[in-house]
């Protein structure tokens, strides 16, 4: 089974451990796995500012770099929303691109939905040992419906237990360049998820996308929380520590 | 249009800034949200004892929505013949200044000085207290909200709790003044107390006000009624002592049969206030008839059009199928964030960053379609479905379209989708980005201030990882 791993470009850039996590993990559960090399960006930014053009631009190279493969799979909610269910409204008028829009949606995968409802794994080479809290990122909820995915996995994680916290399918108020435009705004929001987290006190804050644990750990640090950590599923599930 | 002249809706991202940093204003939503919430979320849940299930309901109010919008002429040619034959009178206005016309007109005709009113969002949309004020005739809100805000000289934050934004002490210290009485310390306990004593102030209200003025939540076209949901029954004073009875409301708000209008109560008090039906459903026919023990003698609608008519056919029909629940706002991070008050027009939250700029024009409101995380807590609640996210998204890129947006960010996403299309000038650019980054972090591998998005910075760190991307490391270990 040849699986296409797309990192995303913020964990390209911000977080790579991510990465190797994901690999890791897809690795351990028997997959082939390549790292499409042209892969930069799925053009999100574009298509949230309302650039229709610059969006399937960017879908278009996606698709081509990524079609190659039995499946895709991406450490991100978001990011795979945008191909399932972005990409093929956006390119539908397309004869040429709408088609393979559709058959790239078909088999492209949020990492933890791959490993729990496609490769359905019974273990995860995980050594975490600690309470973790998981916050449901919004696209990933209320688009794709992930939701038992990750626990599912956390379960079974030996040494992991999981503290739900209040309201964990309320938004962290990242929202991409809403975080910069309307920064006061998304702080606002990002410190009632902190409180929830704070009550939970758990040893780690854990979620499915880049956007919202950055937009976390970096509220968290500013309110003086220095203890808590903040891990995405991947690196909880993989363990070790490795970049 | 002549809304965009009242609409604030340009101020939205400073307006929000400043609520933000309001104590009181964040106390009083703080206090807000989990109630709103918690009650939905109960609401929803006991539909199971009535056999019911919300998805279907949902299904079939949705259905309701789009059978009605899809005839909308019919059935308001319906509406209109049969309110006619039940003894009503029909008025039609374009806009909110032809709805102060015909309303100062019709009071005129009978003498009118004072009004009474019951909720009604679309009569903000036609600035209705200020024009009746004008022409001589004193209008007093009597929903317990409404009075409030009116005593305050405010507009509603919430189109269902329109003094949402205000905690009990100001109000005590409002009441005190406007009742002319000494301060008191009041908490929630003593609320029944506080509601008793604006009842004795309204009360007086009720028996001399020669109109009274409604919304209506729905207009039924079988019967030619105006439905009216309400808890206080204010409603039912507003709409059966004066001697007048107007209905302002939408053009949209039109259901074909009674049995539609039961579908959609199922879910509109069940969505707005968790309720499983509202204290007071007035079905509102024609006038006084012979025999009957009260009624107005003269009952006129006047239906408004105000920009809907536009929406019809567009790709923003789907908005109109909006039954003004508030659940979209009650759900929203962002209006718990800073309040109805920061949208700058009549409706907030969601449902606002939508028909704002669709009544008052693009233009005039940039800011409301992006002041969204996409998070869709809306649109999972709406009870009609409407795609509220994918509507302030088709907003997003009709700015793009009609070159609406700053060129320093129109450059910017250029510039940026010009390099992720080409990967190796992208693989540079970005190992060079990431050494930035390492070099502006603290030993703790965080930058607290971050030139290019000061914004991200101003409330938060920035955590960077060890200054090599991904695929630098990745093809250093293949």
């Amino acid at each position: 089974m040849r699986v296409a791993l797309y990192v995303t470009c913020l964990v390209d850039l911000m977080r790579p451990s991510v990465g190797f996590a994901s690999l890791r993990l897809l690795e351990a559960a028997g997959c082939e796995v390549i790292v499409p090399e042209a892969q930069t960006c799925c053009g999100q930014p574009a298509w949230s500012a309302g650039d229709r053009d610059l969006a399937s631009d960017l879908a278009r190279k996606a698709i081509a770099e990524l079609e190659g493969y039995d499946y895709v799979v991406i450490p991100s909610g978001s990011c795979t929303d945008q191909i399932c269910n972005v990409y093929p409204q956006l390119l539908s008028g397309d004869s040429l691109w709408g088609g393979r829009a559709q058959r790239l949606a078909e088999r492209t995968y949020e990492l933890t939905t791959f490993l729990a409802d496609v490769l359905k794994v019974s273990t995860v080479p995980s050594e975490f040992d600690g309470s973790v809290t998981y916050h449901d990122s919004c696209k990933g909820l209320r688009t794709l419906g992930i939701k038992q995915q990750p626990r599912e996995l956390l379960l079974r994680t030996p040494g992991a237990a999981i503290k739900e916290m209040a309201d964990c399918e309320e938004c962290c108020g990242f929202g991409g360049a809403f975080s910069v435009n309307f920064s006061e705004v998304s702080t606002r929001i990002v410190d009632r998820k902190c409180d929830s987290i704070a009550e939970a006190a758990a040893d780690a804050v854990v979620g499915g996308d880049l956007g919202c644990l950055l937009n976390i750990e970096g509220r968290l640090r500013r309110r003086g929380d220095e203890t808590t950590r903040v891990l995405h599923i991947a690196e909880v599930l993989a363990g070790g520590e490795e970049s | 249009m002549s809304a965009a002249k009242h609409s604030q809706a340009m101020h939205f991202h400073a307006r929000a800034g400043e609520n933000v940093r309001n104590p009181v204003l964040q106390r009083a939503l703080q206090k807000a949200k989990p109630l709103f919430v918690g009650k939905r979320a109960k609401g929803i849940a006991a539909l199971a004892d009535d056999g019911l299930e919300f998805e279907m309901l949902r299904t079939a109010c949705e259905g309701i929505r789009n059978r009605t919008l899809a005839d909308l002429d019919v059935w308001l040619d319906i509406f209109e013949e049969r309110a006619i034959t039940s003894g009503a009178e029909v008025l039609w206005a374009r806009d909110g200044e032809e709805v102060g016309r015909l309303v100062v007109d019709i009071a005129r005709r009978y003498g009118v000085t004072k009004a009474t009113k019951s909720k009604s969002m679309l009569s903000e949309e036609a600035h209705l207290n200020e024009v009746l004020a004008k022409a001589g005739v004193r209008p007093v809100e009597t929903d317990l909200g409404e009075y409030i805000v009116q005593l305050a000289g405010e507009t509603p934050s919430h189109i269902i709790a329109p003094a949402v934004h205000k905690t009990i002490e100001e109000i005590e210290a409002l009441f005190a003044k406007e009742h002319g009485r000494p301060v008191e310390t009041r908490t929630s306990a003593d609320i029944p107390d506080m509601t008793r004593e604006a009842r004795e102030v309204l009360r007086q209200h009720f028996l001399s006000a020669e109109m009274g003025i409604s919304g209506a939540n729905f207009l039924i076209a079988e019967t030619g009624t105006a439905a009216l949901v309400t808890n206080e029954g204010n409603g039912r004073m507003v709409t059966t002592l004066p001697k007048v009875h107007v209905v302002v409301t939408g053009i949209e708000k039109i259901v074909p049969t009674l049995e539609d209008f039961a579908t959609l109560m199922r879910l509109l008090p069940r969505s707005a206030t968790g309720q499983t039906i509202s204290n007071y459903v007035s079905l509102l026919t024609g006038t006084k008839q012979p025999g009957d023990q009260d009624g107005p003698e003269k009952t006129v609608f006047i239906l408004v059009d105000n920009g809907r008519a536009n929406l019809l056919g567009s790709p923003y029909q789907d908005m109109l199928r909006c039954i003004r629940c508030g659940a979209c706002m009650n759900h929203c991070p962002v209006y718990f964030s800073l309040g109805g008050h920061a949208y700058g027009w009549v409706y907030p939250g969601p449902m606002g960053s939508v028909l704002t700029p669709l009544y008052t024009g693009i233009e005039n409101a940039l800011d409301l379609p992006h002041a969204s995380t996409g998070c869709n807590q809306c649109g999972s609640v709406c009870p009609v479905r409407i795609p509220l996210p994918k509507l302030m998204h088709q907003l997003r890129e009709e700015q793009v379209e009609r070159h609406l947006r700053p060129w320093s960010e129109r450059l910017a996403l250029k510039a940026w989708a010009w390099v992720a299309g080409q990967p190796v000038l992208y693989r540079w650019l970005t190992r060079r980005a990431v050494r930035y980054l390492n070099w502006l972090a603290d030993d703790a591998g965080r930058i607290r201030i971050f030139g290019l998005a000061p914004g991200w910075t101003a409330g938060r760190d920035l955590p960077v990882a060890s200054g090599r991307t991904f695929h630098e490391l990745y093809k250093a270990r293949k």
